[in-house]
């Protein structure tokens, strides 16, 4: 079987494919057509003279839901709410993050007061009918919708995740009054309580929904002009993949559609290797993220702000737990005003990037400290296609850095890195240490084109024993997507003590859930579901999320649960209350659909070890080191050697340092043992 | 710089403290048991030196806590010595002859040792649900005359000796408070904050030793006072003046309470002296404090928003406040609603510096705490006690190019939510009919003041309304350069059988099942000449259903038709030249 992956970033559209009968791979980069989308893919399996026939799976990435609100080029979009909540959207939760920020923003809705309108209804938190749908102000809603010419609409009523009948009743009558509309019920995108955060979510939805919907299906069109006959999935911000057809329903759940796929790769790989526990560590050019998988499960977040906290949308759909830092490749280094070296957030983006890309850089970045340590060589960039400017870079490092420190331009170079590093060690901190997790226990992977060249120092900072750098690290996301299982996340808000909490109840929301999971999911076979309730001492706000077995559920099982419950509040925030009541407040149900695994092939052995030249690198003090640089495709299975080291590939470089060790492992891993990381 | 302090360790450790201080916060936040922390954010965490310096405190939460966590320290080394503290000592206070707030702002502090030497202190203020006195949660209210009619008060005492609990206080504390549970939940949650941000400071400590750390630290205060004096440097130097009022002090009705502050600049070193001692003397009502908060929250807006706090934050501030001020009153005047006078006060020093600064300050916001939804009783269903509490924003000022933030809430309160309307009704036997923002609330202006809320709730079984807060109607949030006022609030109550709505000025007011009240907030100021104002952007209100047809006529002289609201062009230049000639006259 051929499966084969297409991830768009902001820069490069990365295809990689493998063939499952001749363990071969392909990969192909194209530079992202922002435009269309759709042409950049086509042109990227075009480049990895594949013939789509032979295509099995083709699983697809893809960052135009994110952009469509960013950039704010969605639908325009009526909402239809309860009678009294036309300005919850635009009051929000009246929070001011940037507490001393006179001239803070609010987050701006995507539709404005006059596209809002109220229609009597009215329920209660029972789900219990306090005032019925009155049918004839949906009508009239739907008459000034119309003549406003919304192209998508979008529906929220108070209490609806516990009773979705009033906005199924106005669903059905604003589809008939507009046939052509898009059209987004809260509670199918959302089931789960907060109007506000739900409203959101769902104007979110309702505001991407025909522009992504458009985009998948002319992605299909064109893939089937092409011949391509297998299936088409598409990358969910949850680590799992969908449908087509759901994705056009709830484009909403692909918003971080690229950045996951990395994660699940790390995951995979790290299972493979026997590794259960792994902080992936991504870097880019312009951030850092990183992320913790767990006993093989990537953590999750109930949702985040897209644009930020402070005036960000709320998106309130599972998504893989991703912490981002401003240091990428291209972070630019400078000196603030009253005179202290400062790294990032700002960038210098791909054009013109670093100094050393000769495209007209000034200001020197984290790459440009890099190639001036001699740790990316100047020669060994893509391969060499790209020669870069080393000496640019350290005239922009002297006199933007160095000089007014009274330092070396080396010196400045290496501080630059090691502040990096900082700042990198701090979010991979955030991800482990400060969730209760020992990075002792973990590995580190490391992809993104610059993620090996910092790994092994930030593993080093944070006792990270080991340090993993996979093949393909600078296609790491689209390979992700290759080993990704089709998941639904599905979720119902039902409060209650635990201990009075009705099994019986329970039981029954689980099975329907179970039942709409495996609608969505479109088969029976090879799939799993597993039941979550979200628990909190009475009194508390935020819940931890608790696995419950089949058994517990059946049992009614309420110590065990408990007792998971306590003992997880114990290791993320180090005390608990064993004595005081547990309440629920919502049931969640994650379904995997499992899908043909790939895995990745063992290498051939064969080759001798030997360093493709010896360079001058400056790894810590002053003085530059004769450091041997070895070719990543000529490494093979057993290869052992001891650090200083650089390992270079077409898109990245691994920097080992001196008292690291390497062991090449039988599928191609370089596996770096971290000196003095006990 | 010494050796040892090279720009990678000062980096390191400058943004390695605040982290630690996020960190304390996000637990605090995460595991609390009552609202007022988890959504109201009314708690600060910190780290201090011995002698009281503050090393860093989080940022997001309530902005007033960026004062006074030194005092404390002060006083509880004078009262323990150095030598008085034990490892995993904890220390509980809110006594307001030093804390100076209302007593349901709980301190818990822990002594951190490296090696044996005591070198800092890990703080942690937070407001519990309820300390005793006369009324449920913090209804106190500005009648409360004393003290010990507010509550339980605790001086500077050890709840934890070497880590063994003091079971005596601890019992005494739970019998003298009303949601014990609750509290002991958040008693733990701070504890183990404190303690958390000690496992983070041995790691740094172990990994750059003592004296760099120390070193780093003072550098690190030196450089942030440089930065700010940097800022204050820009404007010219001058002296200074702006006042306001309250309406009242919520006892003696009709007498206002001045508001002044005398803000002096120089340029040359950079450094600002803010003088409150024109505000009104101390009261006999609730809403003294002992606080620096009114000129620091105004400093730091104005210095270095976005950036962490610590001692540098402050130092080139110089700040006036004789004993005896409202804002420094003298033990035992009641302090139940010591923040009360905040708001206005950080508002008025931000005036003051308009004309130094025209295009830095933006007009007035709505000046209160916001409107708070407060209702609370016995549910008959459940047998149980329950409080309703939601902090409702208002508008913020025109600001010099763009119009000011709708329904957000004050310049003392940062990272504060409202409650969910879902959230309110699973839990409480309330309705929320309405949510809304109030047409015309706005100050009019070439940039429109954001505008205030309405919020009507209807109670379905019997309990007691709060509905009373100090109000600012005779002294509406201002305008600035020839910008409006914002429009006013206050509370409306409607019984059941009532036509109508009525004005309602009474805290803890017994109210049958099914009453009506209505939350309202004040708008914010207009930023400039509402005539200059584009007939457009005046349109738009009206389309946005902002201002009525009516105001954008009689406020910004924008003429429009009933139908689709097309401008009529050459009657609004009319109207417009025939106001401006009035306005001169």
């Amino acid at each position: 079987m051929v499966f084969l992956a297409v991830d768009i970033g902001g820069t490069f559209t990365d295809l990689i494919a493998f063939d499952d009968k001749t363990g071969r791979f392909f990969q192909a980069k194209s530079l992202t057509t922002p435009r269309n989308h759709v042409d950049g893919i086509i042109d990227c399996i075009e480049k990895s003279e594949l013939d789509p026939g032979t295509i099995n799976h083709l699983i697809h990435g893809s960052t135009t839901a994110i952009n469509t609100l960013i950039e704010r080029k969605g639908a325009k979009v009526g909402l239809i709410v309860t009678r009294g909540t036309r300005d919850v959207y635009a009051i929000g939760r009246g929070n001011r993050p940037e507490a001393y920020n006179l001239f803070f923003h609010r987050p701006k809705p995507l539709v404005p007061r006059h596209l809002t309108i109220e229609v009597n209804e009215r329920l209660l938190a029972s789900g219990e009918v306090r005032e019925a749908l009155d049918p004839a102000s949906v009508k009239a809603a739907c008459d000034i919708l119309v003549k406003e010419g919304v192209d998508a609409v979008a529906v929220c009523f108070l209490h609806s995740y516990a009773n979705p009948e009033h906005e199924q009743q106005a669903g059905e009558i604003v589809r008939k009054a507009m046939p052509k509309a898009y059209v987004s019920l809260s509670h199918e995108i959302m089931r789960e309580y907060r109007e506000y955060e739900r409203i959101s979510t769902t104007a979110v939805n309702a505001y991407i929904g025909p522009v992504v919907g458009g985009y998948v299906r002319n992605l299909q069109n064109r893939l089937e002009t092409i011949g391509f006959k297998g299936e088409l999935a598409i990358m969910q911000s949850n680590g799992g993949v969908m449908a087509p057809a759901t994705a056009i329903n709830r484009p909403v759940t692909m918003m971080e559609s690229g950045p996951v796929g990395g994660i699940i790769a790390a995951a995979q790989v790290g299972q493979a290797l026997g590794y259960a526990n792994v902080v992936s560590f991504d870097m880019g050019g312009t951030t850092a993220k990183a992320s913790l998988v767990r006993d093989g499960e990537a953590s999750m977040a109930e949702g985040y702000y897209v644009g930020g906290y402070a005036s960000g949308h709320p998106v309130m759909t599972p998504v893989v737990d991703i912490v981002e830092v401003g240091a990428g490749g291209g972070s630019i280094a400078s000196i603030d005003d009253v005179g202290a070296l400062k790294v990032g957030p700002q960038s210098s983006g791909a054009e013109p990037g670093p100094i050393c890309y000769g495209r007209g850089g000034t200001e020197p970045t984290i790459t440009d400290a890099n190639v001036i340590l001699g740790r990316i060589g100047a020669n060994d960039f893509l391969g060499g296609e790209m020669k870069l400017d080393r000496d640019a870079a350290l005239k922009g490092m002297q006199e933007r850095i160095a000089k007014p420190l009274n330092m070396t331009a080396e010196e400045a170079a290496s501080a630059v890195v090691q502040i990096a590093i900082a700042k990198m060690a701090l979010c991979v901190r955030e991800v482990s240490v400060e969730k209760g997790y020992d990075p002792r226990d973990f590995v580190l992977i490391a992809s993104g084109g610059g993620g090996a060249v910092h790994a092994v120092a930030i593993a080093r900072e944070l006792f990270v024993p080991t340090v993993i750098v996979p093949r393909f690290p600078s296609h790491f996301s689209a390979l992700g997507m290759l080993m990704a299982d089709e998941r639904h996340d599905l979720v119902r808000t039902y409060l209650a003590e635990l201990n009075v909490a009705d099994f019986d109840l329970i039981r029954r929301i689980t099975e329907e859930l179970t039942g709409e999971a495996y609608k969505l999911l479109g088969r029976k076979d090879n799939c799993t579901t597993q039941v979550q309730f979200d628990l909190r001492y009475v009194g508390q706000e935020f819940t931890l999320p608790i696995s419950v077995t089949p058994e517990q559920l059946a049992r009614a099982d309420r110590k065990a649960i408990r007792k998971s419950f306590d003992d997880l509040h114990e290791q993320r925030y180090a005390h608990q209350a064993a004595d005081e009541p547990v309440e629920m407040i919502n049931i969640r149900l994650v379904a995997l659909g499992q899908r043909s695994k790939l895995a990745l092939p063992a290498l051939p052995r064969e080759g001798k070890l030997a360093p493709r030249e010896i360079r001058q690198v400056l790894f810590e003090g002053k003085t530059a080191v004769d450091c041997p640089v070895y070719d990543r495709e000529k490494l093979t299975p057993g290869d052992k050697f001891d650090g200083p080291a650089l390992v270079s590939e077409y898109g990245s470089t691994t920097v080992i340092f001196p008292l690291d060790k390497v062991s090449v492992a039988d599928t191609g891993e370089l596996i770096i043992s971290v000196g003095n990381a006990q | 710089m010494t050796a040892k302090l090279d720009p990678v360790t000062l980096e390191v450790i400058r943004s390695a403290l605040p982290a630690i201080a996020t960190e304390m916060a996000a637990d605090l936040h995460r595991t609390s048991y009552n609202m007022m922390i988890y959504e109201v954010r009314d708690f600060c965490t910190a780290m201090l030196l011995p002698d009281s310096r503050l090393v860093s405190q989080n940022v997001g939460g309530v902005s007033h806590f960026v004062a006074d966590l030194g005092a404390i320290i002060v006083d509880g080394m004078n009262r323990y010595g150095a030598a008085g503290f034990k490892h995993d000592d904890v220390i509980i206070t809110n006594h307001q002859a030093v804390a100076g707030q209302h007593l349901n702002n709980i301190v818990i502090y822990m002594p951190y040792f490296y090696k044996g030497e005591l070198k800092m202190f890990s703080m942690v203020r937070a407001h519990w649900i309820d300390v005793g006195g006369i009324s449920t949660g913090f209804g106190g209210g500005a009648e409360v005359v004393d003290p010990w009619m507010e509550g339980l008060q605790l001086d500077q005492l050890k709840i934890y000796e070497n880590g063994k609990p003091v079971e005596i206080l601890l019992k005494v504390i739970r019998d003298n408070i009303r949601f014990p549970d609750s509290s002991m939940g958040d008693m733990r949650s701070q504890i183990a904050a404190c303690k958390l941000a000690h496992r983070r400071l041995d790691e740094l400590f172990d990994k750059f030793g003592q004296t760099t750390m120390m070193e780093a630290i003072e550098y690190i205060f030196l450089e942030t006072e440089k930065r700010c004096r940097k800022v204050v440097s820009g404007f010219p130097s001058g002296v200074y003046e702006a006042e306001a009022f309250l309406d009242d002090d919520g006892v003696k009705k009709g007498e206002r309470v001045r508001v002044h502050a005398k803000v002096t600049v120089d340029q040359e070193t950079g450094s600002m002296e803010i003088d409150l001692s024109g505000c009104s003397a101390e009261r006999k009502a609730g809403i003294n404090s002992r606080t620096l908060a009114g000129a620091r929250v105004a400093y730091k807006s104005l210095t270095a928003p976005l950036d962490a706090v610590n001692e540098g934050s402050f130092n080139a501030l110089k700040h006036v406040i004789p004993e005896g001020n409202i804002m420094m009153a003298r033990y035992p005047m009641p302090m139940s609603g010591w923040s009360t006078i905040v708001p206005t006060v950080v508002d008025t020093i931000i005036k003051a510096l308009a004309p130094a600064a025209k295009e830095r300050i933006p007009a007035a916001h709505l000046g209160t705490l916001g409107a708070a939804v407060v209702f609370f009783g016995r549910n008959p269903k459940t047998g149980k006690a329950f409080v309703v509490q939601s902090i409702e924003g208002g508008g913020w000022g025109g600001r010099p190019h763009e119009d000011g933030e709708s329904g957000s809430v004050s310049v003392c309160q940062g990272d504060v939510r409202n409650g969910s309307i879902e959230a309110i009704e699973m839990k409480t036997p309330v309705l929320v009919e309405k949510r809304a923002l109030r047409t015309d609330s706005g100050g009019p202006g070439r940039f429109r003041g954001g505008l205030g809320l309405d919020v009507q709730v209807t109670n379905f079984v019997e309990g007691r309304w709060n509905l009373h807060s100090p109000a600012r109607v005779e002294c509406p949030p201002w305008g600035l350069w020839e910008g409006k006022p914002g429009n006013t609030s206050n509370y409306l109550l409607k019984l059941p059988g009532d036509n109508d709505f009525h004005e309602k000025d009474e805290n803890r007011y017994p109210t049958p099942a099914n009453a009506q009240v209505m939350v309202r907030s004040n708008g914010g100021g207009g930023w400039g000449n509402p005539l200059d104002r584009e007939a457009d952007r005046v349109r738009y209100d009206v389309i946005e259903g902002y201002v009525t047809i009516e105001h954008a006529r009689s406020d910004y002289g924008v003429v429009l038709s009933a139908k689709d609201y097309v401008i009529d062009a050459a009657a609004t230049e009319k109207l417009r030249s025939e106001m401006r000639a009035k306005a001169v006259a």
